[in-house]
């Protein structure tokens, strides 16, 4: 009897994870790429290995919020940082400011960087960047163009061929961005608060709609229809994120630049920039460790097997000295497109602004609501939702 | 005897429960008193310049120095308090508690900042949350801060002693309250044939007392609420005896246990995960969820949902408009659903039909197909001006719907994805019903001279009606909460107002800032209407089948 | 009853209407096939169903996805999906045919209460119920297990398969279990011996129902199982489908696939899905 209860407990012993456990929500070449840099980190420490799981997307979210608290999620885990305040808010992610210096967060683009930050405490490393760039067709467009003029411009010969100038996704805030910044306007003003209805997003909205009584740009679009539409030549330029590389079919010349300026105001079309971070669990089991791995993650090294392998547009200054990143057009075209982004906000009120600004898009660019108001509505739909219990 | 001391076993069960539950709050509760207290002197003797206790350590953490480069990044310096004032740098390895240090200092500065100069910034007293049970505490001294931190502690075991004796006093208790009660009234024993007869005083007074012994370790873990569940149980369980209702409860069981046990298992499983998660979720309602902290608001969210929120009656996020939203939305489905239905059902069960077995495999194919796939397709199909629908109205030489542009389109395109998905329901049950309809009916009313519509009306009516009623029935209430096929193809769109009361409580969970707690309140009251509706509902049915 | 039908005009409508109602009815299905058999990760703008080209890429590619540990990931979830809607089928059929056997012959009080609370638990709205579902499971510990979740959907798919259970039992003469009392069977028996191969036709509908509740099941699956090696088929196809794109090629070609099982199943149980539903409801 004695002797089970022994073996029982050594079982139970051995059976306690040395690892590291990491949830992502990759698929395709970005997994690939990123079990490439597990692997790295694997033969170096055969004792504490990393250990992937991919967790789809929808549910992923939801999963860490009920995991982590009850003890049963990761270690780590890499999200985009727009739940950063959340997060950090309700103590499910660790800061990790205490083990970064200097040295490392200068590896990073500055703005990659800053968009880890709450409350003056860093709480993820960037692992890559997605911005919006302007993808065009090369047997379409012999230049691409550099303002909103110039893409315009396009819009009669495309109808010609029953397309369009520029398909992009404009019935989301996400898409609309661009034109919202390159006005002047912004969702949350330099100190958090809620700043939507102002002149600068009205007229965005306006211009947003004159691309599709023009023609130059359809009704509604979403990714799948974007994509379709470039690949059968029924639209000129496309705007759209790395991501859309993958989307591309085969036998379609393509090429990518920066979005253009925006002619009426003279400013560069700014889209948001996210960035995807590897973050810690606030009950993550050894959390000198897990740094350590979040950092083998993050380094340069990394960075280039998965700018190579998965084209992501990586944070990491040094990587863009490699010859064969610094060669790809698309990260190039990312990369130089950084420079006119705008961080994603990560305070909690910028969660609830998605759906009440989608809504008002879709009315918008349908031509069934004027812009003055409903950047109004939205605001205090918004607003509505942060005033929490009354 | 025996039967007291088993009333006493029924009651001790239930005290059992309460009692280890007071006990295991009590003891979470206690070990977070014991150490906050500790932790809290070893900050005060260290600002006044007195050793710590053995075991707790108290250290002195240097302000913040921002780098110049990024200002996330600061830089401090500890020294243990007591004794030579020796800095040393604050970072990784230098001290196995570094980073706990350096993240309390931080927050510390951080509650400073925000509460401003008014105030003199409050201590940070808590337990550390990395399960050891030592306890933290931070406090700004001249120009550093004073960080402790104690012992590591484990909370009190269970007292299996304290237990078993109490509940041995309690059932000597009981079993003197029998034996008392036999003595005061000797022929006590009923025979086997009359009812058995209430229990005497003292021994009820015994079982009172056996149990109600059971409260002390609940009074003096200071759970006052446990105390005086346990005196009702106890008190409730002597009026039992008096009415001899453990008995008869007893008699019942054994009486039905064959059908307890066909039923048991069942009704185990239903009772842990679906009665237990809806009791939560009831509860949940009455809470607060807002940026991760919960409060109590009592009835607030449902006041909040019933009053409209505030807003006009046609404003999607009323709550009224919804209710109209989801009620239209289940009648037009149900309606189409069973018409659909029965009408594929009287072609594919003509006697005449061919390859029957095939025509039935495909009309069931859209229930078989998983619902979240084909509610992705659906609404592929009704996007914009390249899906497949408007492709199809412009071959016809119509012209193209916006599909989600406007209501009654938006609620259109729900409905035919939810008709599609929904009538092989109907369908099935139709057939099963017109096929038990005894063909010698049809050929009795042939003779007669009836025309197809009477034929209808008087045979195929009145078999079509009780099969379709329960399905009728079950149906509106899978469509009233049916969330796949709103959330996928419509979204809500325009605006939330193609919502019904399902999706509308998912995006209070999910998109309106996780405020479960009205998400919760507004199942609650999904809940309540369909109760209602189906009560009312039967009731109607009653009367109307009474007057016919 | 006509035995000819009406007139061979009549019927070639008939047949005509049936059709195009199947065309109707079956477009979306195309959709699916022909995106699961057509190149390219987007969908054609063509609202044609007939594929433009015919590759197995997609299918090639859904076999052959690996995950970290190195085993391929559909075969694994295609397991899981198996072992968990079998479990789930058996447990929820013993489970409903107990409960419902006990409803319909015997009388006890409560008997009426739990006959409603069957129809009343029905009416909560599932997707409410995740998080308090996530605590109790988490509390028994049976997070991540395949215990844990083919319990879950048993539990979900009881009402329905008792209600329909009871009404066929009610249709069956309880003669037949008087006779076998007097000569001494016990109840439980009665029960295996003379009810249970009697049922056939609404075991069968019961079995169908647990089945596919398991099989289709997304929700539930996705947020209880951590582990990869445990995810089901919907929870894997789910995962073709990210925030910013989508391979709709893959999506189509693991649709097709997840929903062969179930239209094989619906297929082989055709006669009894008739009878089973409906014989209580009618005789009863």
């Amino acid at each position: 009897m004695k002797r089970a209860l022994l073996l029982l407990a050594l079982l139970a012993a051995c059976e306690r994870p040395q690892g590291i456990l990491l949830w992502h929500a990759y698929n395709g070449a970005e997994k690939d790429a990123l079990e490439e840099t597990a692997a790295t980190w694997n033969a170096a420490h055969p004792d504490h290995p990393l250990q992937l799981v991919a967790v789809p997307y929808g549910a992923f979210a939801d999963k860490l919020t009920s995991a982590i608290p009850g003890g049963n999620g990761p270690d780590l885990f890499i999200y985009p940082q727009d739940r950063i305040g959340d997060w950090a808010t309700a103590g499910v992610i660790e800061p990790i400011e205490f083990w970064v210096d200097d040295a490392r967060a200068d590896a990073f683009v500055p703005a990659a960087t800053s968009a880890m930050v709450h409350e003056g405490s860093l709480y993820g490393l960037p692992l890559a960047t997605k911005s919006l760039a302007l993808f065009y067709r090369t047997d379409l467009v012999a230049n691409p163009p550099t303002t909103t003029d110039e893409l315009l411009a396009l819009t009669p010969a495309m109808r010609q061929r029953a397309g369009y100038a520029v398909a992009y996704a404009n019935a989301d805030l996400y898409g609309h961005a661009p034109w919202l910044h390159g006005f002047g306007g912004h969702v949350l003003a330099a100190d958090g608060t809620v700043d939507i209805a102002t002149p600068e997003a009205a007229r965005a909205m306006e211009f947003a709609r004159s691309l599709v009584v023009a023609g130059a740009a359809p009704a509604q679009a979403e990714g799948p229809l974007v994509a379709t539409l470039f690949n059968e030549g029924k639209a000129a330029t496309v705007i759209s994120g790395p991501w859309f590389v993958a989307d591309i079919a085969d036998g379609v010349p393509w090429a990518v630049a920066t979005l253009p300026k925006v002619s009426a105001t003279g400013e560069w079309a700014s889209p948001f920039l996210g960035a995807e971070a590897v973050l810690m669990s606030a009950r993550a089991k050894d959390k000198d460790l897990a740094f350590e791995a979040m950092a083998a993650l993050t380094s340069d090294a990394s960075a280039i097997v998965r700018a190579k392998r998965a084209r992501q547009v990586v944070p990491n200054l040094a990587a863009y000295n490699d010859p064969a990143v610094k060669s790809d057009k698309v990260l190039a075209a990312f990369r130089a497109q950084l420079a006119h982004t705008v961080p994603m906000p990560t305070a909690p009120a910028m969660r609830m602004v998605w759906t009440p600004y989608k809504t008002a898009l879709v009315e918008i660019l349908a031509g069934r609501a004027q812009p003055a108001d409903t950047v109004q509505s939205v605001e205090r739909e918004v607003e509505s939702y942060l005033t929490g219990p009354r | 005897m025996r039967r007291h001391l088993r009333d006493f076993g029924l009651g001790a069960l239930a005290a059992f429960i309460i009692v280890t539950v007071a006990f295991v709050a009590f003891r979470n509760h206690d070990l977070v008193e014991r150490q906050t207290r500790a932790a809290n002197a070893v900050v005060s003797d260290a600002l006044g310049g007195r050793t710590a206790m053995p075991g707790s350590r108290a250290v002195f953490v240097s302000r913040a120095t921002p780098s110049t480069k990024h200002s996330f990044l600061r830089r401090r310096s500890m020294a243990p308090a007591g004794g030579p004032l020796v800095w040393r740098p604050l970072a990784p390895g230098s001290d196995p508690d570094a980073k706990l240090l350096y993240d309390t200092a931080t927050r510390l500065d951080r509650a400073a900042a925000s509460s401003g100069s008014r105030t003199t910034p409050a201590r940070i007293v808590e337990l550390v949350p990395d399960g050891s049970g030592r306890a933290i505490a931070a406090d700004h001294a001249a120009d550093h801060i004073v960080i402790a931190i104690t012992a590591p502690a484990s909370p009190a075991p269970y007292p299996w002693v304290v237990m078993l004796g109490v509940f041995g006093l309690g059932a000597a208790l009981t079993a003197a309250g029998a034996l008392v009660d036999r003595t005061a009234s000797p022929s006590g024993a009923a025979t086997s044939g009359a009812p058995p007869v209430g229990v005497a005083w003292p021994a009820r007074l015994g079982t009172f007392a056996g149990i109600g012994v059971l409260a002390i370790p609940t009074i003096l873990w200071g759970s006052v609420v446990a105390a005086t569940l346990i005196v009702i149980i106890a008190a409730g369980l002597a009026f039992a005896q008096h009415r001899n209702l453990t008995d008869r409860f007893i008699h019942g069981v054994r009486e039905h246990r064959t059908a307890l046990g066909f039923l048991g298992p069942a009704a185990i499983s239903m009772l842990v995960l679906v009665a237990a998660p809806f009791v939560i979720g009831l509860f949940i309602g009455f809470y607060d969820h807002h940026h991760g902290s919960w409060t109590f608001v009592g009835l607030s969210n449902f006041g909040e949902l019933l009053s409209g929120g505030g807003r006009a009656l046609d404003d999607p996020l009323n709550f009224w408009f919804i209710v109209g939203v989801t009620v239209l939305w289940t009648v037009v489905n149900v309606t189409f659903h069973v018409v659909l239905g029965v009408l594929l059902a009287l072609l594919l069960t003509r006697p005449w039909l061919r390859a029957k077995g095939m025509w039935r495999m495909l009309f069931i194919v859209p229930w078989a197909v998983p619902n979240y796939i084909t509610a992705l397709i659906w609404k592929g199909m009704f996007e914009g001006e390249y899906g497949a629908i408007n492709s199809l109205l412009d071959l016809a030489g119509l012209d193209g719907v916006t599909w989600f542009g406007s209501w009654i389109a938006s609620f259109s395109a729900n409905v035919i994805t939810n008709t599609w998905l929904g009538f092989p329901f109907m369908l099935v049950v139709a057939i099963g019903a017109l096929e038990s309809i005894p063909k010698e009916q049809y050929e009795a009313a042939a003779v007669d001279g009836a025309s197809a519509w009477q034929r209808f009306r008087h045979i195929t009516l009145p078999y079509l009606r009780p099969a379709l009623g329960p399905a009728i029935v079950l149906g509106s209430i899978w469509t009233f909460n049916m969330f796949n096929v709103i959330h996928l193809v419509s979204g809500g769109a325009p605006g939330g107002s193609t919502n019904t009361l399902v999706t509308d409580a998912y995006r209070w969970a999910f998109d309106r800032g996780e405020r479960y707690g009205m998400a919760a309140a507004e199942g609650t009251l999904i809940f309540l209407i369909l109760l209602l509706w189906n009560v009312f509902g039967k009731r109607l049915v009653r009367a109307k089948g009474a007057t016919e | 009853m006509k035995r000819r039908g009406p007139s061979p005009l009549g019927q070639i409508l008939v047949y005509l209407g049936l059709i195009i109602a199947c065309a109707i009815i079956l477009y979306p299905v195309m959709i699916v096939l022909k995106k699961a058999f057509e190149p390219g990760r987007q969908f054609a703008l063509s609202a044609s169903p007939v594929p433009s080209s015919v590759t197995l890429d997609h299918f090639r590619e859904l076999f052959s996805q690996r995950s970290a540990t190195g085993e391929l990931m559909f075969l694994r979830g295609a397991l899981n999906s198996i072992v968990i809607s079998l479990a789930t089928t058996v447990v929820g059929v013993a489970l409903s045919c107990t409960a419902a056997y006990a409803l319909s012959r015997f009388k006890f009080p409560g008997r009426k209460a739990g006959l409603t609370s069957f129809l009343v638990v029905q009416m909560f709205p599932s997707t409410l119920l995740l998080m308090p579902l996530y605590v109790i499971l988490n509390g028994l510990g049976l997070l991540n297990s395949t215990i844990g979740l083919v319990l879950v959907y048993s539990t979900t798919a009881i009402p329905f398969c008792v209600w329909t259970l009871k009404g066929y039992f009610d249709s069956l003469p309880a003669e037949l279990e008087e006779a076998a009392r007097i000569d001494g069977a016990s109840q439980w028996m009665i029960f295996r011996k003379i009810m249970l191969p009697l049922s056939r036709p609404a075991i069968a509908v019961t079995a169908l129902f647990s089945f596919m509740t398991a099989w289709n099941e997304f929700i539930l699956a996705s947020t209880f199982m951590t582990d990869q090696s445990k995810y089901t088929l919907p929870v894997l196809i789910q995962s073709t489908v990210t925030e910013f794109s989508a391979d709709w090629g893959l999506f189509a070609a693991g649709a097709v696939i997840t929903s062969l099982p179930v239209m094989i199943a619906f297929y082989v149980l055709q006669k009894y899905l008739v009878g089973g539903i409906t014989a209580g409801a009618v005789k009863g």
